[in-house]
């Protein structure tokens, strides 16, 4: 490129901002400068990004600040008018900067651009006013902008003023303003009461713009809040349901997407409405046809299916029903790089092989792997993460695991690597994906463990995140789960045993859970495999039965009692270590903790308790009697006798085979 | 859509009399037609609807005078979107798109497939005027980031810039975007977001209800001979070859 040319170049982003800091410029040439800058902006995010560098925003903001000031002060005449004119082009230079640009929002709000333009928006010239709407209800699309509190009388009393205004950028932005601060449900009942809803209703008749606001507006207030979607059917028997499922069939893909996703917030509040299969089906179909948009329509399209279908067994077969599986399927070869849309797809997948055999097997037919180990490695964190857990989700197919589909090295490489992901959500995601894939894959656990697998788990299992702990744990439990004792010690050096007694004793229940479900795991199977428990002087035996003495959380002690169950299956000395950690220490009066477990109401407690008594007192072992002697002294065999008739069937049998081998015992008082 | 629907039922109760053609008359027809009660505020409207869109914008101003229809957006807008449409069918891309932004800020920075468009249609102007350099750097400039953004964006970037390779430009296989038509179609391009902007339809009614006439009758042809309208310019009935 001729380099002459561009320094030739009248508008260079420098020169542009000098003339629009420097004192000596005329106000004509400040004006045209404002302008300049606008129309390269516009539109161009690479120009945006330039001139952010420079620091325009502040520059721009400072501008709208002395305009405003002087514009006040009543200067009339020309004077004025030249001050509005820069108040219009510095808040249209505002909104451009702030549009579809998180780090152009940042800018110009740290620049002091909010308060400023909400002064505006009551200008008495019109075009003013509008300008400045217009740039906030732009900011007001942004995850950054500032937040309201409804609770607060002044808030609301704002945001009514607005979605009463006249000017249609001002009720687009009372109702962008309701859209990004209503979460809580006492807020969205606040506005409910206040009769935000009929005034949201009344402008779906307005222009396109404020009808696609009222429409977003009227899903947040709706979500996941039941009293507020009666009272929107309310007493006019779904007149304004109507209105807004009129809207589903809008010449205008936005509008219908919205119109879907407003219907699926009141759907989703189990009410009555919306439950019959003529309108699911409706809005499966015209989701589906969304998909095929190709600007941002058809990029939000699949979060709104996913949350049409998401834990809704009847809609994933009503959407499976309807080939969305090979629509979704079709377009993750297609978009191979726009991030929000494979976001979307891979979102979508998962809640439709949440749960359905049928999905799964499609999905893997349709050969998407390959896809997802593009998205595994993908520069956007939350394409990493959705990925990963539609991974999870198609692998809660046994039988798609057993045949190996999964786990090949194009997937299992990446997978392994986001252990180590800089964005704590991609490896909860990545547990969450490795933890089933790991349950049954005897072929390729070699490969798992050579590209590091056990390791990055054992990393984890140390972080300070607790939610990363427990599904790091989580995980090499699952691996654990009937392996042969190479793989088991593999996973016992990496992690060693003081690791997990520690873990074992987790400030937290779930970890403790988990942790003693590892050992579990680890303990059954062979003689060779109880021994892990006691090494190091038995540290891990004796942290499971004080973890059994101390926690009352029934998913803990489950996990403990099946492990010392499984360590009284063994030899004679393990038969004496579990009797050890049962029994009441010297000098403590407290019933035994096996009678608490027998009397626990928890069934799958109760049952674990009945098998360790089983294997404590099998006949053929030699100190069999001595150990029935002594939990007879402790009370245990009164309460087993009692449980013949136990509301559990599990626990009824094995309580009956129980007491039909102390019977063997010579337990003359049965 | 009220004459569609009625068109509809008549269709269907043809349909339902018997399999051979049925003739009707000009005297049934006439009478049949005349049954049919359109408003006249409704065609005014239709009229109406028409000159907007298009922008006709001083017609529109004498239509509202003489006929008392009100026309639903400010007809101060239309001389500004003309102005638009003007000036990307003479060639000054950038004009226009200056004009759209102080128009709406909203519309180009929502819209890239139209402000890569724009774009687009700039370098073919440099081109056409042989300011090559110039064309260069614009191309590098401005257009190649967006197509870093947007697969199919890159590919027409690309086409264009191809239009610099030719010697004789007019004779090469990308020379279509040197025509007028290429002008036009940017501009209507323009014009349908502009009007969208304005929760306006992009496309008048009338011309859409002349194709539901033309379909009626191929369809009512199978069922019946009847007078027909074959000159839409004259809409005069035409009484069926006995």
């Amino acid at each position: 490129m001729p380099a002459s040319a561009a320094s030739n170049h009248p508008s260079r982003p420098e020169d542009l901002i000098g003339r629009l800091n420097s004192s000596h410029t005329s106000c004509e040439a400040k004006l045209k400068a404002l302008r300049d800058l606008k129309n390269q902006i516009i539109g161009n995010r690479t120009k945006k990004l330039a001139f952010l560098k420079l620091a325009a925003a502040p520059s721009v903001v400072g501008i709208l600040s002395s305009s405003a000031a002087a514009a006040a002060q009543g200067s009339g005449g020309d004077n004025r008018e030249f001050h509005e004119s820069v108040l219009i082009q510095s808040a249209a230079v505002i909104g451009s900067f702030a549009c579809g640009l998180d780090a152009g929002v940042k800018a110009v709000l740290d620049a002091g651009a909010f308060p400023l333009l909400l002064s505006l928006i009551s200008h008495l010239n019109e075009k003013v006013a509008d300008a400045c709407a217009r740039s906030l209800k732009i900011i007001y699309q942004s995850k950054l902008a500032p937040k309201y509190d409804f609770l607060q009388k002044k808030s609301m009393e704002f945001v009514l003023s607005l979605l009463n205004s006249d000017n249609e950028n001002v009720t687009g932005l009372g109702a962008s303003i309701i859209t990004h601060s209503c979460k809580t449900t006492m807020e969205q009942l606040t506005l409910s009461e206040a009769g935000v809803m009929k005034r949201l209703v009344g402008l779906l008749g307005g222009s396109l713009a404020q009808r696609d606001a009222s429409l977003e507006a009227l899903a947040a207030v709706i979500k996941d809040n039941p009293e507020v979607a009666s009272s929107f059917i309310g007493p006019e028997n779904g007149r304004e349901l109507n209105v807004v499922t009129e809207l589903l069939n809008d010449k205008y893909p936005r509008t219908r997407l919205l119109a879907c996703m407003c219907l699926i917030n009141v759907k989703n509040t189990s009410i009555s409405y919306l439950q019959d299969r003529g309108i699911k089906n409706k809005l499966v179909l015209i989701l589906l046809e969304l998909l095929d948009d190709i600007g941002q329509v058809g990029d939000e399209a699949p979060f709104v299916l996913s949350n049409l279908i998401t834990e809704k067994e009847d809609m994933q077969k009503l959407a499976f029903d309807a080939n969305v599986v090979e629509k979704l399927c079709k377009h993750l070869q297609k978009v191979s790089f726009q991030a929000k849309c494979l976001q979307g797809i891979f979102i979508a997948l998962a809640d439709l092989c949440s749960k359905l055999e049928c999905c799964r097997d499609r999905v893997i037919n349709l050969t998407v792997i390959n896809s997802v180990a593009g998205a595994l490695a993908h520069d956007s964190a939350e394409v990493r993460a959705a990925a990963c857990i539609f991974l999870k989700n198609v692998s809660r197919s046994v039988k798609n695991l057993s045949a190996g589909h999964f786990m090949n090295e194009t997937v299992i490489v990446p997978l392994v690597r986001l252990l180590c992901d800089s964005c704590a959500s991609v490896q909860i995601a990545a547990l969450g994906a490795i933890s089933n894939v790991v349950v049954d894959f005897a072929a390729y656990k070699p490969l798992f463990i050579q590209c590091g697998g056990v390791k990055g788990l054992v990393q984890l299992s140390k972080s300070m995140e607790s939610s990363i702990r427990v599904n790091a744990v989580w995980a090499l439990r699952n691996l654990a789960f009937l392996v042969n004792n190479r793989c088991k010690e593999e996973i016992l050096l990496e992690l060693s045993i003081s690791t997990l007694a520690s873990l074992i004793s987790d400030p937290e229940a779930s970890v403790q859970e988990q942790a003693l479900a590892l050992i579990r795991n680890l303990v059954d199977g062979t003689m060779n495999s109880i021994e892990y428990l006691f090494g190091e002087d038995g540290l891990l035996l004796h942290a499971v039965g004080r973890q059994l003495r101390n926690t009352s959380k029934p998913e803990v002690l489950i996990q403990g009692l099946y492990t010392l169950s499984n360590v009284a299956s063994g030899n004679e000395h393990h038969k004496v270590a579990v009797m050890s950690q049962l029994c009441p220490q010297a000098g403590d009066n407290t019933e035994t903790i096996l009678v608490k477990f027998l009397q626990n109401s928890s069934r799958q407690l109760r049952t674990a308790a009945v098998w360790t008594i089983i294997n404590l007192t099998l006949p053929s072992n030699p100190g069999a009697s001595g150990r029935l002697t002594e939990l007879r002294n402790m009370g245990v065999i009164s309460r087993l006798k009692d449980m013949v008739n136990d509301p559990c069937l599990d626990v009824k049998l094995r309580t009956r085979m129980a007491l039909g081998q102390l019977l063997m015992l010579g337990d003359a008082s049965t | 859509m009220s004459l569609f629907s009625i068109v509809l039922r008549e269709l269907a109760e043809i349909r339902a009399m018997a399999s051979s053609k049925k003739l009707i008359t000009r005297d049934e027809w006439e009478k049949k037609l005349s049954n049919v009660k359109v408003r006249k505020e409704d065609m005014n409207k239709l009229v109406m609807n028409f000159l907007v869109t298009e922008g006709y914008v001083e017609a529109a101003e004498k239509f509202r005078l003489e006929s008392g229809t009100e026309p639903d957006i400010d007809l101060a807008t239309i001389t500004d979107r003309m102005a638009v449409k003007k000036a990307v069918q003479s060639g000054n891309v950038e004009d226009a798109i200056e004009k759209v932004n102080d128009l709406n800020p909203e519309i180009l920075d929502t819209n890239p497939q139209l402000f890569f468009h724009l774009q687009q249609q700039r370098l073919i102007e440099l081109i056409r005027n042989g300011k090559v350099e110039e064309a260069l750097e614009f191309a590098q400039e401005e257009l190649a980031p967006r197509g870093e953004e947007n697969q199919s964006f890159l590919e027409e970037l690309e086409r264009t810039v191809a239009l610099l390779a030719f010697e004789d430009v007019s004779n090469c296989p990308v020379g279509e975007l040197l025509d007028i038509s290429q002008r036009l179609k940017t501009a209507s391009e323009v014009n349908a977001a502009i009007l969208t902007s304005q929760s306006h339809e992009k496309d008048p009614k009338l011309p859409s209800l002349l194709k539901m006439l033309l379909w009626a009758q191929n369809q009512l042809d199978e069922k019946a001979t009847y007078p027909r309208i074959n000159d839409l310019a004259t809409a005069m009935l035409e009484d069926p070859p006995v």
